[in-house]
């Protein structure tokens, strides 16, 4: 959350590659071999990693969107970037 | 039994009759789903939803007369309790937005089964608002570039003075210099100055720049209050 408020830019690793498939997307590591699994929240999230785009922008699209509460949405933000950033899939850009 | 249960009450707009019949088949063999009326061109589904007021419009958006766009808004204006399902031939960014921002709550595209038509159609009833997950991230990108020039512009625009705002709001109206300095009462070459320090602190190049950068940015209604 801290991040959130510096406005940080999440940046995706370029190495690591998205499979895109009508049932499921996953982010494949190379240099690890990991798979991770996406849903469709956090394949959009993981396209908004472009280095450019802080959380909190991030936040009020999805807010203006789905019309969801602030503080909810930011919560599974951060979630998402969290467990993008504990993968070591994203970088952070101030 | 089917009649115990609080039906969602459709409208189905669509230019195929065919499309329509189908649709209409598969949907009423659902216990909670009702079709209350049809239409076959956008002005008509406008029409049926003003008459039946229903719970979702499921509205083409390449509908003659009045295209489906065009269409949600005239139906949020006449039923705003309804709620628009756009359907759409294939997946179109543009589209997409233009919907969401004429006040529909869901797009599909004809693609998809129709069970997919069902449960979207129990979905937008639910309060939910449905992108296809394909499209999401673009769509979120659009948005937050479309917000960077909002803020953008207000950052500019928070630049004049409110002489200048004056200024701009007449600029907007197409009013020619000679109109603007008899309309702030001031002279020809004080309405110059003021031009120029507008079209430099919006960083544009001309008048007519300057008019175009106040209605994109829905300015003209912000200019309006402080006259």
């Amino acid at each position: 959350m801290n991040r959130l408020l510096h406005d940080g830019r999440p940046v995706r690793r370029p190495d690591v590659w998205l499979r895109e498939a009508d049932s499921e997307n996953a982010l494949c590591d190379p240099s690890s071999g990991a798979v991770h699994f996406l849903n469709p929240t956090a394949l959009a999230i993981w396209n908004l990693c472009d280095g450019q785009t802080t959380a909190m922008e991030m936040i009020r699209a999805i807010c203006e969107l789905s019309g969801f509460d602030e503080e909810v949405v930011a919560e599974d933000v951060t979630r998402t970037l969290d467990t993008f950033e504990r993968t070591g899939v994203i970088t952070w850009k101030s | 039994m089917a009649d115990d249960i609080r039906r969602i009450r459709i409208v189905l707009a669509d230019e195929q009759s065919l499309f329509r019949e189908a649709v209409r088949v598969v949907l009423e063999s659902e216990p909670d789903l009702e079709i209350v009326g049809e239409a076959r061109d956008g002005l008509r589904a406008v029409a049926e939803a003003e008459r039946t007021t229903p719970d979702i419009v499921l509205l083409n958006a390449d509908l003659p007369n009045c295209d489906g766009i065009r269409a949600t808004r005239l139906i949020k204006e006449v039923s705003p309790e309804s709620r628009v399902l756009v359907l759409s031939t294939d997946e179109d960014l543009v589209i997409l937005a233009d919907a969401l921002e004429a006040g529909a709550s869901g797009y599909l595209t004809k693609t998809c089964p129709l069970s997919e038509l069902i449960d979207a159609t129990r979905a937008i009833h639910r309060g939910e608002t449905l992108v296809p997950a394909r499209m999401l991230g673009p769509l979120l990108a659009r948005l937050i570039h479309r917000r960077r020039e909002q803020d953008e512009a207000s950052k500019r625009l928070s630049r004049l003075t409110r002489r200048e705002r004056e200024v701009l709001g007449l600029l907007a109206e197409g009013i020619s210099n000679e109109g603007i300095a008899q309309a702030l009462v001031i002279s020809p070459e004080t309405a110059r100055t003021h031009i120029q320090n507008v079209l430099g602190k919006l960083d544009v190049h001309s008048r007519l720049e300057a008019a175009a950068f106040a209605r994109q940015n829905g300015l003209n209604d912000e200019l309006e209050l402080i006259r």
